[in-house]
């Protein structure tokens, strides 16, 4: 996800990741890559069946900044990176502003 | 079916008495493995089943089954890879360079992408493995890239690998499939030369029909194990269960209306409708003593509406 203040200036950005995370040919703790080393799963972040997850980002305005505009993005990347055939799941867009002036 | 009667009854006269005369045969042409990708393609050549189903055949021509060993060129490269990195750098697997890679080698890919080339020779393994290379070589040209998309193409998960081959999968309870028969929802007489009869397979809308390679997790039987799908295993302990009661073939076949044509989240309605997405944010100035610190909380829920896990591999 992504925030850029009132110019379009990137603020804040962080990504996270759901996958199997596979064990290298069932051994140690090295994450396998080719589906020819995948044997065990050292790690699942996956999205599970029928059970929402929750994240939570906290992003500061920049100061003298009231507004700004979020990009929440769900992205399928088979290769792990957006050069090789990735795949825009999900995307939100929202603005936010705090109150100029008061007591 | 709309094959004129006269040609449908003639037909399954001729081949009633064929298969009197050629029962015997039909196990030696069973035991008879394929040399080549072409000898493989013609043992399971299914552009028979268009003639009467072709609305389900177009839908499977758009289907990622219908070009299963090259993909969208993701499998054929990571075939090559699987050779390239794997095979060859194993100091055991037999396999020193490409043109060594037998059968039981590619099985690692193949078990899913291909099921039948276990009824191949190793020739067939090298012929695949020899056009991956190919199709991945920057130095190749435009016409033998082509030509090596057309062989990996002519090989796939088609109508008889589901109808037929993985039609039965407790073969003690329910025997083994016939090569005469085609296997789906009912019984009876099929108006097809080569596949005259039709059987009702226990378990063509049952999850497990795909689960055979949408898997469970490292396949042991492989000498050299491994797992790259393992929905089925995904499906059956965190969302069978937890209660859920839908076979796959529901929401890839039925309710997305994509019949044969199943795909996942390349498909707009598909991917709408397995995660829900929802963004609240809470704009707000924290007071640090004097001073305002104004900050934005960005709440995200995901929902994976799907029958398993997302994603997969």
């Amino acid at each position: 996800m992504t925030a850029k203040d009132n110019k379009g200036k990137e603020i804040f950005k962080q990504s996270k990741i759901y996958m199997p995370i596979p064990q290298q040919l069932g051994r140690g703790d090295k994450m396998g890559r080719g589906p020819y080393e995948k044997s065990g799963i050292l790690r699942d972040t996956t999205l599970p069946p029928g059970r929402p997850v929750h994240e939570t980002f906290e992003i500061g305005f920049p100061s003298g900044e009231f507004d700004m505009t979020v990009d929440v993005e769900l992205w399928y990347l088979p290769f792990g990176n957006k050069d090789s055939d990735p795949f825009l799941w999900q995307k939100v867009t929202k603005k936010a502003s705090i109150e100029k002036g008061g007591v | 079916m709309r094959v004129p009667r006269f040609i449908a009854l003639s037909a399954l006269f001729a081949f009633s008495l064929l298969t009197a005369v050629m029962s015997h045969d039909a196990y030696a042409a069973e035991a008879k493995k394929a040399t080549s990708i072409d000898e493989l393609a013609k043992m399971y050549d299914s552009t028979g089943c268009k003639q009467c189903h072709d609305d389900i055949y177009k839908e499977w021509q758009q289907s990622i089954h219908s070009r299963s060993i090259f993909g969208t060129g993701r499998t054929a490269a990571t075939i090559k890879t699987t050779v390239a990195v794997g095979l060859t750098g194993w100091q055991h697997s037999g396999v020193k360079k490409p043109e060594d890679v037998q059968v039981k080698h590619l099985m690692i890919c193949a078990k899913c992408h291909l099921p039948q080339l276990a009824e191949a020779t190793d020739a067939v393994a090298k012929e695949i493995v020899k056009n991956a290379y190919i199709y991945t070589d920057p130095k190749a040209s435009d016409d033998a890239r082509e030509k090596a998309i057309a062989q990996l193409s002519k090989v796939n998960i088609n109508c008889l690998i589901c109808h037929q081959r993985n039609a039965i999968t407790h073969k003690w309870v329910d025997g083994t499939p016939a090569k005469d028969t085609v296997y789906g929802s009912k019984d009876g007489a099929h108006a097809d030369a080569g596949h005259p009869k039709m059987k009702k397979s226990p378990i063509m809308s049952e999850s497990i029909l795909c689960g055979q390679c949408h898997g469970l997790g490292p396949n042991f039987e492989l000498e050299n194990p491994s797992q790259c799908a393992t929905l089925y295993g995904s499906y059956l302990w965190a969302y069978r269960a937890e209660g859920g009661q839908e076979a796959c073939q529901e929401c890839h076949m039925k309710k997305s209306k994509l019949g044969h044509n199943m795909q996942s989240y390349r498909d707009a309605g598909m991917a709408k409708a397995a995660v829900d997405f929802k963004v609240e944010m809470l704009p707000h100035q924290w007071r640090d003593g004097s001073k305002m610190v104004p900050v934005n909380v960005v709440k995200v829920e995901m929902l994976n509406k799907a029958g398993h896990s997302i994603p997969d591999g």
